[in-house]
């Protein structure tokens, strides 16, 4: 069979079996184990345990535990309800003011972690309970932390630009720093997209009635809320950047400032602990497990020859240096709602980047594409790790559905934003050329 | 007539110059050879095995050949951590070429991942080396390094005093750019470049931590005995050929490397003082009879080696 | 099958608490590293094992609380008796999917224990146990859906569900 063939019957297997409702974990190993056995016989089910053995001892996903347990806490203790309090007391006039600071605290998270899965539990924990209690459009709600949350993996530092560079030989430095300015405009266009939709449907997002945003006094008394989160960010991004403790050892640092936020509010005691760690585990355990499957499905696809499809496809590229980065851009949005990033970058960058470079582009250019494509494939439908974050932490009512749909607008402007890089190079460019 | 394909695994991704230069290279070697009726495809690290899953992969016989440090080989081949790098043993390239190919090391190492049906065959011999933030002038110096090391290379630069810590590679660059880490090995020049390491740290440590067979080509014996005899003999005798090849090949890529690094970074060498020096030989040697206990294979070898370093006068 | 559900809760919360061990490490670590000058050569490696066998095991009590999530665009518009249908059906893939797990996970940590398997780090732990994990913590799924393929069974053959005594198990269980 021909892996085109097999591509289609693959992808399409995982399809039908995801709409059937069988959870994702299972969906992705079943469909491995039964490709594996026609196309390379029983013995390489091996590779399905090596593959979870591999996951276990990946440093990086230790990050995540620590950050779900810190949004965790900070929601029991009430601190982020302060927080959002706080907020909406002080841009309450503001139309869709509160999903707007959303992508805003997004936008610090990011700088703190290097995966998008942190901001996103945080704030699908935190800030959504918030926003809908105030009226918000769950949609709009909801789609602007799996928007916000990408951004961790674009504004530096960043585990998918590490990768990104250990494939490709690019310096990671200058990834890095060519990252800084697409984030903060994704979040200026996000933030845009939400002011200008509550403009004009201003039932998405409403504004507090003026006799509920409170006077000075009580807008000035308010703002002790920000002191504990801003204490929190305070550490763990100074415990990045001077030196104290790696990405990963700052996730246990914002959990000791939780920890520490709690006992400020008297709320330190086992049974919320106890708790927290509790709904830790299955949000965790839920993602891990499908991150397993999600390895060991991508093996699979690897194993049968993806880059020979790959390689295939460049084949069929339209003419033209553009015609080929817009193809290599298509691909990579159609992968991304199927593979998992680290998947991708494994099976397409060793294809795609010679190519790149032949062409004369900028390598750290087309990369900040890539990484945008990425970040945009973490929340599109049907496989993207940010919708699951989310999954497992909206309230009940809230179907795997709304949570699709609450996307689209969101990954449409990040779209723009992919192609505002790809017409004005400058915005990836420029920065790293003045720091290094 | 018949074409036979493999899955090669490697541990090299693919930005390592080895990737291309030791992995294609054999792949279009072996084609040549053999008229492509054996093919190698090659997978980069991470694709189907994680690393460490490289060596049981080939053993079983999921995939027929893969690449892997000797670091990864099991426990029962007792000669392993010799392979993979006595700190402070060889001065220079040759000595460790020699030891492997002329006194036989390889022989030994061979036999023992031969009892797993496995052959063994060394991609090439070439040094492991150091970068720091700040340079090591004096034992002082050295003794306030952190330095994000692994293995056996991080209990021996504990011995001497400086702070070794395993940090993931991932978590490497970020460590070492905010100086959580002040200084790192990743394999030498063209490792630190490939990292980036050159962008945050600016002084290249010499001499080498180790010279050592640290990267190695193992293939499942039963996959190699089914091959026709002139597929195997092109396959053997192109492995052996690869050993030479690469290790020159490796240590003129290394000089260019660092001579980019010191135009581009404005890398520095940083000589290790007298001082410094023998504090660390003497520390080495203490690690090198931990080796010698891990079976009498290994003793044997670490007094090969002995004989071979008190001979080039390093020892008495 | 209750008592594999309550197999399964009873060791969700035993290794919750697994996470504030890891996070008590990664401190010690920036502690011993920074202010001590003198980090350890366990920290990184011990945290990185347990949140294996954290992540590992936690699959049965997460299946118990039916918090693997799936896609439900169709699935939340079918009636109680066709979802049990067709979970009976599609668990065909949770079977082969555990099944391989089970077997060479197995077979994976059996190779390790046979050799007693340590890390070949710096420290050099005996990581058996944590491979040991894989096939214990697929076997653990596996009864888990083998109780919900009972269920399943029952609904779609008219008959009532077994109670499995899962509300009264835990606090918190509600997200
Ligand atoms: N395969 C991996 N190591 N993935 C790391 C990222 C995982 C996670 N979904 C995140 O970005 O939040
Ligand atoms: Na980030
Ligand atoms: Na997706």
């Amino acid at each position: 069979m021909s892996i085109e063939t097999l591509t289609l019957l693959f992808f399409g297997s995982l399809l039908v079996f995801l709409l059937l409702g069988l959870p994702l974990a299972f969906v992705l190993g079943g469909v491995s184990i039964v490709f594996l056995y026609f196309t390379w016989g029983i013995e390489s089910f091996y590779m399905v345990a090596s593959q979870m053995w591999g996951s276990m001892n990946s440093f990086t996903l230790v990050a995540i535990p620590l950050f779900v347990l810190m949004a965790m806490i900070l929601e029991k203790t009430g601190v982020a309800q302060d927080l959002y309090r706080m907020m909406h007391l002080w841009w309450g006039g503001v139309r869709g003011g509160l999903a707007i600071g959303t992508v805003a605290i997004c936008t610090i998270f990011a700088a703190m972690v290097g995966i998008s899965g942190a901001a996103v539990v945080t704030m699908g924990t935190i800030a959504l309970p918030a926003m809908l209690a105030r009226g918000y459009d769950k949609r709009l709600a909801i789609g602007c932390i799996s928007a916000g949350g990408g951004l961790g993996i674009l504004i530096p530092p960043s585990v998918l630009m590490i990768l990104y560079s250990l494939i490709t030989g690019v310096s990671v430095g200058k990834l890095f720093a060519a990252g800084v300015i697409p984030g903060i405009m994704l979040a200026v266009l996000l933030g845009l997209y939400i002011y200008l939709r509550c403009r004009i449907q201003p039932e998405l997002g409403p504004a507090l009635p003026p006799e509920e945003r409170g006077d000075w006094i009580e807008k000035l008394r308010a703002l002790r809320a920000v002191i504990l989160p801003m204490l929190i960010v305070a550490m763990v991004l100074g415990s990045i950047l001077f030196g104290l403790a790696t990405p990963t050892e700052a996730a246990a640092v914002g959990v000791l400032g939780s920890l520490a936020s709690a006992a400020l509010h008297r709320q330190l005691a086992w049974p919320m602990v106890s708790e927290s760690l509790l709904r830790t585990l299955r949000l965790t355990g839920m993602i891990i497990w499908i991150l397993f499957a999600a390895h060991a499905f991508s093996a699979a696809y690897q194993g049968m020859g993806a880059q020979s499809f790959i390689e295939g496809l460049m084949a069929h590229i339209p003419g033209g240096k553009w015609g080929t980065i817009i193809f290599i851009q298509i691909v990579l949005f159609l992968l991304g709602m199927v593979l998992d990033p680290v998947g991708i970058m494994l099976i397409t960058l060793p294809v795609f980047l010679p190519v790149v470079t032949a062409l004369g582009f900028d390598p750290i250019w087309f990369g900040i594409m890539f990484i945008i494509n990425m970040e945009i494939g973490y929340q599109t439908p049907p496989f993207g790790f940010n919708l699951f974050y989310l999954k497992g932490i909206v309230p009940q009512g809230i179907t795997m559905g709304d949570i699709y749909r609450s996307v689209i607008p969101y990954t449409l402007v990040m779209i723009f934003g992919l192609i505002l890089v790809m017409i004005f190079p400058a915005l990836a460019t420029w920065l790293p050329s003045k720091v290094m | 007539q018949e074409k036979i394909s493999w899955r090669v695994q490697s541990h090299w991704p693919s930005a390592s110059s080895s990737y291309k230069d030791s992995l294609m290279r054999l792949k279009e070697r072996v084609a040549a050879c053999t008229n492509g009726r054996l093919v190698l495809e090659p997978f980069e690290a991470g694709a189907l095995f994680p690393a460490k899953e490289i060596f049981p992969a080939v053993r079983r016989g999921v995939i027929q050949m893969g690449t892997i440090s000797p670091a990864y080989l099991p426990e029962t081949v007792t000669t392993a951590g010799i392979a993979s790098g006595l700190p402070f043993a060889f001065r220079n390239v040759w000595e460790a070429a020699y030891f492997h190919k002329q006194l036989g090391f390889e022989d030994m190492i061979r036999a023992e991942v031969a009892k797993q049906g496995v052959y063994y065959s060394t991609d090439k011999v070439y040094p492991t080396e150091m970068v720091v933030k700040t340079p090591i002038q004096s034992l002082d110096d050295l003794r306030k390094q952190k330095i994000r090391s692994s293995g056996a290379l991080q209990r021996f630069l504990t011995a001497t005093g400086a702070a070794a810590s395993y940090l993931p590679g991932p978590e490497l660059y970020p460590a070492l750019s905010t100086g959580v880490v002040t200084g790192a090995h990743w394999g030498a020049a063209q490792g630190a470049n490939s990292m980036g390491l050159y962008e945050v740290a600016k002084h290249h440590v010499r001499p080498a931590l180790n010279i050592a067979g640290t990267d190695a080509f193992i293939v499942n014996q039963k996959a190699l005995d089914a091959l026709p005899p002139e597929l195997r003999k092109c396959l053997i005798d192109e492995l052996d050929e690869q050993f030479w090849m690469r290790t020159n090949e490796y240590q003129f890529q290394e000089r260019v490397t660092l001579a980019k690094a010191i135009k581009q970074h404005g890398v520095q060498i940083n000589q290790l003082p007298q001082e410094v020096l023998d504090h660390m030989t003497k520390v080495a040697a203490q690690q090198w009879e931990e080796e010698g206990k891990r079976g009498p294979e290994a003793r044997k070898a670490l007094d090969m080696l002995k004989k071979f370093l008190t001979e080039l006068g390093y020892l008495d | 099958m209750r008592a594999v559900t309550r197999a399964n809760g009873w060791i969700g919360r035993a290794i919750s608490p697994l996470l504030l061990a890891m996070f008590v490490l990664l401190l010690a670590e920036v502690f011993f590293r920074y202010i001590a000058g003198a980090p350890k050569v366990w920290t990184g490696e011990l945290t990185q094992m347990l949140f294996g066998v954290y992540a590992v095991l936690a699959g049965g009590y997460i299946m118990a609380r039916g918090g693997h999530v799936n896609v439900d665009i169709l699935y939340s518009r079918f009636s109680p008796r066709t979802r049990a249908i067709v979970d009976l059906i599609t668990s065909s893939l949770f079977f082969v999917f555990l099944g391989a797990l089970v077997y060479f996970g197995s077979s994976l940590a059996w190779e390790s224990i046979e050799f007693w398997e340590r890390s070949q780090s710096a420290w050099n732990p005996p990581i058996w146990p944590v491979k040991l994990a894989i096939p214990v913590g697929a076997i653990l799924l596996l009864l888990q859906g083998l109780v919900k393929f009972v269920q399943d069974l029952r609904i779609a053959l008219g008959l009532p569900p077994v109670d499995l005594g899962i509300e009264t198990v835990e606090p918190g269980a509600d997200s």
